[in-house]
Formats: structure tokens, sequence, C-alpha cells
């Protein structure tokens, strides 16, 4: 069976997270590395937006700075997160685009990449499906989002499965339109938003749901996760990145 | 002035268009929200290809459509239709 680097759930702050997503990009499709499965949550708790949003429109930044959470702009579309240390994890698929698993038709190839998740949902005991374009749903709340980019002969899928849900939380720091909906959102979450612990009712371990989400996505693309590490060259990419782009205003503040 | 529109298509994304017309023309455009387009950096493109044209929308649906027709774009979550349509709703703002 085909072989991928699996790089092994990592804790870092919001603009290493996306760096090291960019800097195997780039080693990858200079055929460098191969192609790699990695699983990460963010510390401190972050919002990602997607590359087309304002900032302004969707962050609280205020709120973020008083509170220490990270703001950072994904080099993806789709929509506004919030990454909560306590309660989510993110993968992402780094692989080549022309891999006889991946799909040239981009909504087709989301649907087959998130087959990974709804086999590490099934493991987990839910019963999950996959709701285009990009979300994943259990009982008609969605537990994960997804976002695709493809660049330089690469095809890269980030997302993220909830573990734990705090609405509390993600609402401080998402901006809400009209401020005396705030509690009224809050409380609606639950309606449109579910997470792993609160459909199992057990406070499941971060370690079997990474392993689940691992053995899940090796099923669906056919391929054997092997530990491994980011590459010097990478991880030097992905500082300067980090520097350079991540924590810059001209791409946070973008729009 | 800066006028705002928003548009959240069924069974697609959200649309944000935030314009300024001076003059019957666009001045400034600017779309955002939680669609996706690949390349990601051709919508700098978009708007720029938008930039001083008439805000009349036979010209604006004129400009979309070129755009379209002439650069290898993908857009998902929302049609180009969508677009015009939410820039017009910005235009009458």
């Amino acid at each position: 069976m085909e072989e991928w680097r699996l790089i092994d759930l990592e804790i870092r702050d919001a603009a290493m997270n996306m760096a090291i997503d960019e800097a195997i990009l780039t080693f990858n499709s200079q055929g460098k590395v191969p192609n790699t499965l990695r699983t990460y949550r963010w510390n401190p708790s972050a919002v990602s937006i997607g590359y087309f949003q304002s900032i302004y429109e969707e962050v609280d930044i205020e709120a973020c700075k008083k509170r220490g959470i990270d703001f950072i702009r994904r080099i993806t579309g789709g929509g506004a997160v919030f990454h909560d240390y306590e309660g989510e994890i993110t993968y992402s698929i780094i692989v080549r685009k022309d891999h006889p698993k991946i799909p040239t038709n981009i909504i087709k190839s989301y649907q087959v990449i998130c087959q990974g998740l709804l086999f590490a949902l099934a493991d987990l005991g839910l019963d999950a499906e996959f709701k285009p374009i990009n979300d994943i749903i259990v009982a008609g709340k969605k537990i994960s989002g997804n976002a695709q980019t493809r660049k330089k002969n690469i095809c890269l899928q980030h997302g993220t499965v909830l573990v734990d849900l705090d609405p509390k939380a993600m609402f401080s720091v998402l901006k809400i339109s009209d401020e005396k909906m705030r509690d009224k959102l809050i409380k609606q979450v639950g309606r449109n938003v579910t997470s792993i612990r609160g459909e199992l009712g057990e406070n499941i371990d971060f370690e079997i749901v990474k392993n689940a989400i691992v053995n899940g996505f090796s099923k669906a693309l056919s391929f054997e996760p092997v530990k491994d590490k980011l590459t010097k060259e990478e991880f030097e990419l992905a500082k300067r990145l980090k520097q350079e782009k991540y924590t810059s205003k001209n791409w946070i503040f973008k729009r | 002035m800066k006028k705002k529109a928003e548009f959240k298509i069924p069974g697609g994304k959200l649309v944000k268009v935030t314009i300024d017309v001076e003059e019957s023309k666009i001045a400034d455009i600017m779309i955002t929200g939680d669609f996706f387009m690949h390349p990601e950096e051709e919508i700098d493109n978009l708007e720029s290809h938008l930039k001083g044209i008439s805000t009349d929308e036979n010209n604006v649906k004129q400009a979309i459509n070129d755009f379209f027709r002439t650069k290898n774009v993908e857009l998902i979550g929302a049609k180009p239709e969508d677009l015009l349509y939410v820039i017009m709703k910005a235009i009458k703002e």
C-alpha cells in the first residue's frame, strides 16, 4: 500500500499551524516530501477566517486581544472558524493533485476526502453524513467544516472536527451583526452545531479522536500512515512564513 | 459613500459586497464572503476589472461575464450571476 507521511497531533499557535500547511504544500509540490496527513490543535485558541472574508466583518478583534485568542486568515476560502484548544482537532491533507484517489473536480474531491472523516466518526459510533459543499453533519447538525485550495500541482484540504462545544467562547470572538441577538445565538447554536462529546455523552479523549481520524483517512484514500516529522527545510520555511506572511498586517487585514 | 449588500445564496454561500459609486461609476469594490474561488488570488483581478465601469446593470453583467469567460477561474458556492445580483443590490442601496 502507498505510504503517506503522518505528522501526528501537534499543538501550535495559529500562525505556525497555517505556515506549516503552506510549507508542506510548497515542498510536496517540488517532490521533496511525500503526500502528508497532519493533525493539530491550536494553542492559544484562535479564530481563522476564509481567504475572501473581511476580518473586520467576522472577528471581534478587541475581544480576541482581551481574551488572548489569535486571529488569522487562511489560504483557503470558506467561513470563520473558532478553533477552541479544548474542543477541536484540525487535520490537513496535502496531496499531489494528480493522485489517482483525488478527483479533478473540486466539489467531488471534497466528498472523497471527507469520506475519511465519515469513517472516523462511524468508528467513534456516530452516524455522520457529508453535506455538500464542504460540511459534515450528525443528526442534522454540523460537526466538521472543510476547505480546499489547489496550487502548484497540490490539493490541500484542511478541516475541523468538533470534539467539544463552547458556544459562549465561540460567540465572544465572532462578530454578531445584531448585539441583541447574542444570547439567542448562544442558545441556538446547539440546534445547528454539535460535537463528538455532545453526541456520545462521554468525555472521549483527543488521542482517540485523532487515531480515528488517521485511520479514517488511510481507509478512504488507501494509504499507510508513516509517522514522521517535518523536514528541517519545511520547518525553516514555516518559521519564515509565520513571520513574513501569517502574522503580517498585510495578510491578516487584507480584506 | 460606501454602500453594502449581502445575500446568502440558497444551497450556497454568503456573498457580501462593499461598493463606492462616484458619478455612476464603480470607484471601488470589495467582494467578501465564505465562498470559494480558485485560484484565490483572482478575486483581486475581478475587483480591479470592475473598477471604473458604469453601474448600469447590463454593463456590470457584461464585465462579470467577460471576466469568467476569459479567465480560468472556478467559483464554488456562488455563481457569476449571484455576484451580479449582490453587486446590483449594493449599487441600489
